[in-house]
């Protein structure tokens, strides 16, 4: 019975995506027909002509997520960082990451060995790169993340100490990346209270009763004003949130529990 | 097009059958790994519609972090399902 209600409940969800997505044409016949509000993004999202109205980007994703709404990813952010914060708060006083276990065998941790920088290169160009391919902070961030569960894994948790990282560094870096991203957002504010002109909060160009502008190109390469400040503030803020949590995670539980439960048993 | 559409077809079948395997699987473990196969495949269908920025967010934290997080967990807990 069990199995027979799962079996039918997923072959009406197939039957109805399908239908959605190609009898009904939900997606516009797989993308093949533009919408307006699409061919208003494709439009603005890098337009020298209209410098009051583009982001100046190639890359419309990141266009849209840090120019046109970026306000709707700044308070993203602020969700994820409390959250990080709230994890952080649980495993108050639980001891350093360290102690106990091998690994896995040579074969693996050698492999590893030669990913690991593969890893962080990708990681550092979708971030820096982040305005002109597909990619961004976000992306890069947990692609650079990953490292910590391979290091937990296959290294055991007592590498995190050994590679020299420490949870007061990655809180550091972490930290390090929101205010940067709080930095970028409120320069106009400091620039128009220093020069008394009108500016907006994470204004990224001229706008029509503003002059305040950031560099659109750094020694002639496309840095697209607030883009690639973003971007690389939002990868150290999410790689080194997710690095923290996945070393508190890899702590075993008899050696956290006395610290978690410290307080309201009274010792 | 056509190509397109029968890799859709394709991929999105194999994400069916391992999604299948994991909701049945009582071995708690093995079920997180058919899990991320069914993510790989999910992974190749955001590709083909044309999606990349979200293929890049989705293959770490499906593949990666995700099965981490559930790994750590079911290491805190029993392995085999007992409902």
């Amino acid at each position: 019975m069990r199995r027979a209600i799962v079996l039918v409940s997923i072959a009406v969800s197939v039957a109805l995506l399908a239908y959605a997505t190609s009898v009904a044409g939900a997606l516009g016949n797989l993308g093949l027909e533009t919408r307006a509000l699409a061919k208003m993004f494709l439009t603005l999202a890098y337009n020298p002509g209209l410098r009051e109205l583009t982001a100046m980007s190639p890359e419309a994703v990141t266009a849209i997520v840090w120019d046109f709404r970026g306000v709707d990813t700044l308070y993203e952010t602020v969700v994820f960082y409390m959250a990080i914060t709230a994890a952080l708060a649980i495993y108050r006083g639980a001891p350093k990451v360290g102690g106990g276990g091998v690994g896995l065998s040579l074969i693996v941790r050698v492999v590893t060995r030669l990913l690991i920088p593969i890893n962080i290169a990708v990681a550092v160009s979708i971030a820096v790169h982040g305005h002109l391919t597909p990619g961004g902070g976000f992306q890069a961030g947990v692609a650079l993340a990953v490292i910590s569960v391979l290091l937990a894994v296959v290294y055991s948790a007592k590498s995190f100490g050994k590679v020299g990282v420490d949870e007061s560094k990655v809180i550091a870096l972490e930290s390090a990346g929101f205010v940067a991203i709080a930095a970028v957002v409120f320069a106009p504010l400091i620039y128009s209270s220093v020069t008394g002109a009108q500016a907006y909060l994470m204004q990224n160009y001229v706008k029509a009763n503003s002059e305040f502008s950031f560099p659109v190109e750094v020694l002639g390469q496309l840095i697209s004003g607030t883009l690639i400040w973003f971007n690389v503030a939002e990868f150290l803020a999410v790689s080194f949130s997710f690095f923290i949590i996945f070393m508190l995670l890899s702590l075993r539980e008899e050696v956290v529990r006395p610290a978690l439960v410290g307080e309201e048993s009274g010792s | 097009m056509d190509v397109t559409l029968a890799l859709l077809a394709l991929f999105s079948t194999i994400g069916l059958v391992f999604t299948y395997l994991a909701v049945s699987e009582r071995d708690l473990v093995r079920a997180v790994i058919y899990s991320a196969v069914q993510s790989s495949a999910y992974a190749v269908l955001l590709y083909l519609l044309r999606a990349p920025d979200i293929v890049l967010v989705y293959l770490p934290v499906a593949v990666g972090l995700y099965p981490a997080a559930l790994l750590f967990l079911i290491g805190k807990t029993e392995k085999v399902d007992g409902g």
